[in-house]
């Protein structure tokens, strides 16, 4: 494992620059642990500061300094997006080896499930679970919620490789050896899907990290909590772009820019590393 | 299959469905007109707050929850009603005391015991068809709406009419089921009212509520032009015979068309009326209006200069839920009040922009008037004994000192004068006070452990802020949570999107929002207190009628309302039994009154101009209230 | 043909109880809301006019009547049922008594018309240039693109637009921000009609094919950089045959039964609209629509649009896995 990574970033200048754009985000997010100032309160200092020396991203019309607000977003987006990719990989890996590895009538029940949550059109599903939840609806509850909608596409995956390794001699080995199905599918054939696992989790981490940005820009978060998506709806609720506050926007894209950018090159060149065709057929998601 | 000619199917049977639906879907409505048919010079383009019109064709208001559009035009200028009570002064000559006679030909008659009342109607008054209005009409409305329910009015005709009839063409009668003094409010537009039904057309109809209503009769000086099937806007056209409605013989009505569009967000709107292409905006951000303000200096504001917002008459409060047991001693809701620092929450919220009231009675329209400077000396002196001092808490300088803060970033834009500076940012607040409010919140039994106080049976004394989820509420109830959390009360603000359902069922523990809303020019107080009355309070849980969101139960305050019941809306009596409120709930603290509702109304003198505003103060420019619709009399093209 | 037939049989029972299960789920969803339509009605009306509370409480009682939410949930289920089967999804609560379905018609068009336009326009221009920078692998021009489309397309969505927002409407105003089409056009077929829906379509629909069309240009081209190093691609230039005719005939043609795939899902996927372009530039369509419905508690609605969304995803499923044997004779229909 370590070898494959030192490979890529020698010879993969994608994986390379992905590397290294995610770093520095990390790097920023963790700096919040250190926040001197408590980002959830309101005029805490000076509004409408341009960049500067002291306020190295200015301060935003809520009176809140923005290096401080945009790490502790960063940090909270992140997490999100780990908590979501880690929770629907777990489902999508036991779904997936599951179906694959016994087949027959389980494989056509989870294949079903399947379907149905493929067909659920997932936006409205999360807005009426604002609803219902109301101020109970923090980042772990809508983690868990999209991860519950984010692993269909992936289990899907994992399953055609799945059927591959069912045929393959170690399989036939390892059944004569007595091993029992948890085992085969947890010490044979998880080895082989992991590839796919760690290509796949950055591609879920864009897309939840993303669907809470669109959540959060109409307001459907608790917006109190400093993420990517509620930055930019306060930054919109304030007419930052139109009233010349630039930095409020401007910035934060940036960073956005940066983090998506570096998640997405590494999952390419992870995926491309692996096999091309197994990041088409996730586009539809 | 061949791959290509499948996907060349798609492709051409994709569009071809959705150009076929486009066009099934527009097909309906009407010929819309070239665009010379709309100089500018001859039309007023207006914003409507409204989102998507869901139901665009509908255009009968007499039907509730229709999905129609309300402030799209139609209640603007097509209905009318029997009097109008504007919330600023009214135009001058043309109404008494803010109140107009519009269908009305006087002001109400009751009888000595206000069992019944008589209105005389105007002569001469003619639908857009060209049909008589009479006392018919007037009947009609009551006695169909009674007998209709899911009708708008159907609730309160049932409850209030005992009878209605025309004693001739142009007088009505009315008896009531028990003695009223403010029964004619059903029929004084404040926003809206009871509209009036064109009586030959909807009796034509064998189900009211199915009738569409288009394109509407209308009793205004205008009528429906086009619009668009998506529901985002509305032409009306100047009527030929505009004198023959109620608001033409105020005045001539000066554009022949006004152009209402409505989805439009925030900053499109800003970015619309730079472009030219809206006269009036209903509200922009704060932070938006300063800046459209300092750009363009033909675009204006209620005030010359800052806080350029119309101050609405409805009190923004921190509103405490009686029927939860940490609120039921007084001694915690002023120690809560005196927490509080004016300078901060005008700040958050309004960017300075606030117009503080320390009472129960909004800033505005002609209360200042009335209450705030009567009683200004009243508050300097008023006392307050916190069990261990007694403390005046009262600071009519609040007003100054928040001028002052916001000079440096506004300059000359902030008034100098003191009463220009009264009116725009309020007569005063209470002044921070954390030591009287620790005395009091010690007298009623709380401990401090820390910095956390506790209540008596050893639990941290906090409760949750209920919040809406954007706009300047949002922004005051956030820093008002983070205030009392500051000096050690567990608040803390929640956003939630259905404060209206949650209010109303009594389920929150403090809440931001608004429990007093006035006729605004009128010192009547009766449009919020009357539903004070014990008698409507719910038990938890249960829904309640609007406006007494806390659910304050005092048979002092009982005593009040039924004294104003049973006088006249115009007695002189009136104030001072008003005043007798604002004193009780000075002493109950039942909410903290904060500040008025100001809303960014802008408007723009590029093609029009004659807008009212703080110095001519005859109408509110608030879009969507009906009484707007009086500023079209007065503005002239600017070419 | 017999196995296939049995396929086809099994995938249609698979796709029906697919929809069956994916409504039913939805209508639980919806009817967990704690948004009653009735009080959303009444807050309009009482918080304008001086209602009494027996003038309140008597409204409410008729509108629970007429709207039916007085009523059990699995009553209610089971009429909801009855009238979809017989194509009613009946009248919306927050524009009653109109159809909901009247609503979803309206809305759908113009969702239809951008959505599928922009998703069609960016699937051939993304996949073609794909195909084309995967064949020229060392071309600089499709280098540099390769860089731009990768660093456009993870920016959320929501930035874009907007960013095309403040660009084309504020600092150079030159295309509409708001609406489907002008005021003073007549609804028609008629050229004034169809150039102002055009270009009241350009900024949204930009901003779609923007955002999408680097997906589709880096998939094909990693795919056609796979099958140009098959050996029949080399036996063919070794041959002589014309090198337009090996990019669209052999190359493109292999590459693209995957895409198709992807793009059958894409359109699907459309049905549900995209609520943050209708926002940023106030264009009408399906994904305001569904949000005001989830607003006013309005769930015959939320399930009217929530029917066709599920319904148009499955059958694209379906289709996809109807097609897949017959483009590629690999796959066996097992």
């Amino acid at each position: 494992m370590f070898a494959v990574f030192r490979d890529l970033i020698r010879y993969n200048i994608e994986f390379a620059i992905g590397m290294v754009l995610v770093s520095i985000i990390v790097v920023f997010s963790a700096l919040s642990y250190f926040s001197p100032v408590d980002t959830t309160l309101i005029y805490m200092t000076i509004p409408d500061q341009p960049p500067s020396p002291q306020f190295w991203f200015g301060t935003n019309s809520r009176g809140q300094d923005m290096f401080w607000q945009l790490s502790a977003a960063f940090k909270n987006s992140l997490i999100f997006g780990i908590t979501v990719a880690v929770l629907s990989r777990i489902i999508s890996i036991a779904v997936g080896l599951t179906a694959g590895y016994v087949g027959g009538w389980v494989d056509r029940v989870l294949m079903f499930i399947n379907d149905i949550f493929v067909s659920v059109p997932i936006f409205p599903i999360l807005v009426l679970f604002y609803f219902v939840l109301r101020s109970n609806m923090d980042s772990l509850t809508l983690a868990l919620i999209m991860a519950a909608f984010g692993w269909p596409f992936d289990a899907r995956l994992i399953r055609s490789v799945a059927l591959g390794l069912k045929h393959r001699e170690f399989t036939r080995h390892a059944v004569f050896a007595g091993m029992n199905t948890r085992k085969v599918l947890l010490e044979e054939h998880l080895p082989y899907v992991m590839p796919i696992v760690f290509a796949t989790f950055m591609n879920n981490m864009l897309w939840s990290i993303g669907l809470e940005v669109t959540l959060a820009v109409l307001g459907f978060t608790n917006i109190n909590q400093p993420t990517i998506g509620t930055v930019l709806y306060w930054a919109n609720s304030h007419s930052a772009m139109v009233v010349g506050t630039w930095w409020w926007i401007v910035i934060p894209v940036i960073l956005i820019v940066m983090t998506f950018l570096g998640l997405f090159l590494l999952a390419v060149s992870m995926n491309e590393y692996i096999d091309p065709r197994s990041r088409l057929r996730r586009m539809g998601a | 299959m061949d791959r290509r000619s499948f996907m060349l199917g798609t492709a051409a049977g994709a569009l071809m469905i959705s150009a076929k639906g486009l066009a099934f879907a527009q097909e309906a409505e009407g010929t819309a007109p070239d665009l010379n048919q709309f100089p500018r010079n001859e039309t007023v383009i207006v914003h409507n707050p409204e989102g998507v019109i869901r139901n665009p064709a509908w255009f009968n208001p007499w039907v509730v929850g229709s999905g129609a559009g309300t402030s799209n035009g139609t209640h603007n200028l097509t209905t009318d009603t029997l009097w109008f009570i504007d919330p600023d002064a009214g135009i001058e000559g043309a109404s008494d005391n803010a109140v107009y006679n519009s269908l009305a030909d006087g002001p109400w008659e009751y009888n000595a015991d206000f069992t019944e009342m008589t209105v005389k109607l105007k002569q001469g008054i003619k639908w857009s068809d060209g049909v008589d209005f009479t006392a018919a009409d007037v009947v009609y409305t009551v006695e169909k709406q009674k007998a209709t329910p899911g009708t708008p009015y159907n609730g309160a005709f049932t409850a209030q009419v005992k009878s209605v009839e025309a004693t001739d063409d142009y007088t009505v009668h009315f008896v009531l089921n028990a003695a009223n003094s403010r029964f004619h409010a059903l029929f004084s537009v404040r926003w809206t009212a009871a509209w009036i039904m064109p009586k030959h057309i909807m009796e034509a109809q064998e189900d009211i509520l199915t009738f569409a209503n288009n394109p509407p009769v209308s009793l205004g000086p205008y009528t429906l032009h086009s619009f668009d099937p998506n529901g985002t806007w509305y032409i009306w056209e100047k009527r030929a015979d505009w004198d023959k409605t109620a608001m033409g013989m105020v005045g001539e009505p000066k554009p022949k068309y006004i152009i209402y569009r409505n989805n439009i967000s925030t900053d499109n709107r800003l970015i619309e009326m730079r472009n030219g292409n809206l006269d009036m905006v209903h509200d922009l951000t704060p932070e938006g209006t300063f800046s459209i303000v300092q750009q363009d200096p033909q675009i204006q504001g209620w005030f010359p200069g800052f806080p350029y917002a119309h101050p609405d008459p409805t009190l923004v409060m921190a509103i405490f839920n009686h029927q939860n047991p940490k609120f039921q001693d007084k001694r915690i809701r002023w120690a809560l009040a005196l927490m509080l620092d004016a300078r901060a929450m005008s700040m958050a919220s309004y960017r300075g922009a606030a117009t503080l009231s320390a009472i129960s009675v909004p800033p505005t329209g002609t209360h200042p008037r009335d209450y705030h400077g009567p009683l200004q000396e009243f508050l300097t002196n008023y006392e307050i004994d916190t069990g261990t001092s007694k403390v005046k808490p009262y600071d009519p300088t609040i007003g100054m000192q928040i001028a002052e803060m916001v000079r440096p970033q506004f300059g000359d834009a902030v008034p100098t004068d003191e009463t220009a500076i009264r009116n725009a940012f309020g007569y005063g607040w209470w002044k921070q006070n954390i030591a009287a409010a620790e005395e009091l919140l010690t007298a009623a039994g709380l401990t401090k452990n820390g910095n956390q106080w506790m209540q008596a049976d050893g639990t941290p004394f906090g409760f949750s802020v209920m919040v809406p989820q954007e706009g300047v509420v949002n922004r005051l109830g956030v820093i008002i949570a983070q205030t009392w959390a500051q000096n050690g009360i567990a608040a803390e603000a929640e956003v939630a999107s259905d404060t209206w359902d949650r209010q109303r069922v009594g389920n929150y523990e403090c809440n931001i929002a608004w429990a007093v809303e006035t006729w605004g020019g009128h010192p009547d107080l009766s449009f919020f207190l009357d539903s004070y009355h014990s008698a409507y309070v719910a038990e938890p849980g249960k829904s309640q009628p609007d406006r007494n969101w806390m659910r304050w139960k005092d048979p002092r305050l009982d005593e009040i309302i039924e004294k104003i019941r049973g006088i006249d809306f115009n007695d002189p009596k009136g104030i001072e039994y008003g005043t007798d409120f604002v004193k009780l709930h000075l002493e109950e603290m039942p909410n903290i009154p904060i500040m008025a509702y100001n809303v960014f109304s802008i408007q723009s003198n590029r093609f029009w101009t004659g807008w009212p505003n703080a110095e001519n103060n005859y109408a509110n420019p608030v879009t969507n209230w009906s009484n707007g619709r009086y500023i079209f009399t007065q503005i002239t093209p600017v070419a | 043909m017999n196995s296939y037939l049995w396929f086809v049989g099994k995938r249609t029972l698979q796709m029906l109880a697919v929809i069956f299960c994916g409504i039913s789920a939805t209508f639980l969803v919806t009817h967990l809301s704690p948004i009653d339509p009735v009080e959303q009605v009444l807050g309009r009306l009482s918080a304008r006019a001086n209602l009494s509370p027996e003038a309140i409480a008597s409204t409410r009682a008729a509108l629970s009547e007429m709207y039916g939410t007085g009523q059990p949930i699995l009553a209610q289920y089971f009429s909801f049922w009855t009238r979809l089967l017989r194509g009613d999804l009946g009248p919306s609560l927050m524009a009653f008594p109109t159809p909901a379905m009247t609503l979803v018609l309206r809305a759908m068009p113009w969702t239809l018309g951008l959505l599928v336009s922009a998703t069609l326009i960016t699937f051939v221009v993304g996949n073609l240039l794909g195909a084309l920078a995967g064949y020229n692998q060392n071309n600089r021009f499709f280098k540099i693109f390769g860089i731009v489309a990768m660093g456009i397309q993870p920016i959320p969505y929501y930035v874009v637009a907007f960013i095309l927002l403040i660009i084309f409407g504020f600092l150079w105003p030159v295309l509409p921000i708001s609406g489907g089409f002008a005021m003073d056009v007549t609804p028609g077929w008629n050229w004034p009609y169809i150039s102002s829906v055009l270009q009241h379509a350009i900024l949204p629909g930009a901003s779609v094919v923007l955002v999408g069309f680097g997906g589709w240009f880096i998939g094909m081209r990693a795919l056609v950089s796979n099958i140009v190093n098959d050996d029949y691609v080399t036996y063919a230039e070794l041959a002589g045959v014309k090198k337009s005719t090996i990019v669209g005939g052999y190359v493109i043609r292999n590459a693209v039964v995957p895409q198709l795939t992807a793009l059958a899902m894409a359109l699907g996927g459309v049905f549900s609209g995209t609520v943050i372009t209708e926002q940023v530039f106030n264009y009408p369509g399906l994904g305001s629509l569904l949000i005001d419905a989830v607003n006013a508690g309005d769930y015959a609605l939320v399930l009217a649009v929530s029917t066709v969304s599920i319904t148009a995803v499955a059958v694209a499923i379906f289709i996809v896995d109807l097609l897949h044997p017959l483009l590629d004779p690999r796959v066996r229909t097992e």
